[in-house]
């Protein structure tokens, strides 16, 4: 039987403290990662400037990608499904707004519709930055994410981004490899609807009718209802083109036990623009001008 | 006919055809719609033999992260227990289409009741949805209440955490708990109806 060579051996007094620095530098790096998987695809957190300036407001994007079929949920997902969440970890200076969400999409056939995105999105993250940020070189933005991809099955996941960022007094310069992912992103945001726009929605028991004027005709039109069990999600919606725009009726959710002040949500006019429309609701014969 | 009175009419006929379409989906307030089942056990269950009792149904589908959250963290199966020892009836009601997921033979039920310690009156089994449809079930889990004269009187989620995690289940406010402790007081449901969270119940045809 051959004899091993005797090689020198690790003391074993130092094998537990570097052990544990390599599962602490693992642990950092990742946590480091602005991007990481999520079942059936990836997230990022991605930047739209080179480096944050005090007393300016920015926005960060977190940019899913996801496998063919599969999809993730817009804010109000619609009967099933879950948004994606994210919880901050900001430095001092810093605070960030609610989520703007890109137009979704209808998801799935009657009796489930969802509402969300396929392929790709990103859902912007607007920020402000205040002088007291001033004093740090750098600022690291960080995220605990939890999503919720889906196809025939739901997949859970969570993903740590983290983003540093450097602070300077100079007006911020917009990143180059981000900008055409952001461009895309503020194109597909809902937008406010032209001031000479008349919007009215008549409550009528079992459904409501949306009443736009915008002053031509419009053959197409849906709804996404930005509060969950108004509307029902799965029935069509009735379009009817009228000389200066269209009238939309969008059945009652069979959960909804009394009467809405509002409707709020996003139109989406022609499969091209988005609007955001928050609109009282009045009941069937009272006139409204 | 004007084109006025044409389109009143339109809209009449619109309207009708989409009621009818769901003018046996339960509505919280109305009477429950009758059903007759098999279980998992091999016994058939109606629902009107019930009648004098409070009954709980609860869509259920073992793959889903939003059941498994309950089920894993033994949250479901207290539940059941608590409630059936006060007299109320239980049925997890599985409507996945074969082959999809949550879909379960009698036996593949019966095994998954007995490792999760799960002992409803009974697992109901739906595989064509026609239970699913008549409640309008959209979730794993989608909970409904019925009361002892056969009235809906919660529709909607287990709780107020809509999320998979298990973490959400002690701080949460359970929907169902509430409503059959205000109903057994004798008090109205002081939230008769929510949002169900999950996934989508596993139709033929849908996903």
């Amino acid at each position: 039987m051959r004899r091993p060579t005797r090689k020198c051996k690790a003391n074993p007094v130092y094998l537990p403290p570097l052990a544990v620095a390599a599962i602490v530098l693992v642990i950092a790096a990742k946590v480091q990662a602005a991007d990481a998987p999520i079942p059936h695809g990836t997230v990022e957190l991605i930047a739209e400037d080179q480096w944050i300036t005090p007393e300016h407001d920015f926005s960060l994007g977190l940019h899913f990608q996801l496998e063919q079929g599969w999809h993730i949920y817009w804010v109000n997902p619609g009967d099933s499904g879950e948004p994606p969440q994210a919880q901050w970890s900001l430095p001092p200076g810093i605070i960030t707004e609610p989520l703007e969400w890109p137009a979704p999409q209808r998801l799935g056939t009657a009796p489930i519709v969802d509402y969300g995105y396929n392929d790709s999105v990103v859902l912007l993250v607007p920020m402000r930055a205040s002088a007291t940020l001033a004093s740090q070189q750098t600022a690291r933005l960080g995220a605990n994410l939890r999503v919720l991809v889906c196809r025939e099955v739901c997949l859970p996941g969570k993903a740590r981004l983290a983003l540093t960022l450097p602070v300077r007094p100079q007006t911020p310069a917009p990143d180059t490899r981000t900008k055409a992912l952001f461009a895309q992103a503020r194109r597909s945001l809902p937008r406010a609807a032209p001031p000479s726009w008349r919007f009215s929605v008549t409550d009528t028991k079992d459904a409501f009718v949306l009443t736009a004027d915008l002053g031509h005709r419009v053959a197409q039109a849906t709804l996404f209802p930005l509060m969950e069990s108004q509307i029902d999600n799965a029935a069509p919606q009735k379009v009817e083109a009228t000389a200066s725009g269209f009238r939309l009726t969008l059945r009652k959710s069979g959960q909804l036990l009394k009467t809405i002040e509002r409707l709020k949500g996003v139109v989406v006019i022609a499969s091209d623009h988005a609007y955001i429309i928050d609109v009282p609701v009045g009941k069937a014969g009272a006139r409204r001008r | 006919m004007t084109k006025r009175s044409m389109h009143s009419l339109m809209m009449v006929a619109v309207l009708l055809l989409a009621a009818a379409l769901l003018a046996l989906a339960a509505k919280v307030g109305e009477p429950a719609p009758d059903f007759t089942a098999t279980a998992s056990n091999g016994k058939t269950y109606r629902l009107s033999d019930y009648r004098g009792k409070f009954v709980v149904l609860e869509w259920h589908n073992n793959g889903c992260p939003y059941t498994r959250k309950h089920y894993t963290t033994d949250n479901m199966q207290q539940l059941q227990k608590e409630w059936i020892a006060r007299g109320v009836v239980w049925f997890t009601i599985i409507s996945s289409s074969p082959g999809k997921q949550g879909y379960m033979t009698a036996s593949e039920e019966n095994d998954y009741l007995a490792k999760m310690h799960a002992a409803p009156t009974a697992a109901l089994l739906d595989p064509t949805g026609a239970i699913g449809h008549l409640y309008d079930a959209r979730t794993t889990p989608q909970m409904i209440i019925i009361d002892p004269q056969g009235v809906v009187i919660y529709d909607g989620a287990i709780d107020d955490r809509p999320t998979a995690d298990v973490s959400d289940i002690a701080g949460a406010t359970n929907y169902v708990s509430a409503a059959l402790k205000q109903a057994m007081e004798g008090k109205p449901v002081a939230i008769p109806t929510t949002r169900p969270y999950g996934c989508s119940v596993k139709y033929s045809g849908v996903h």
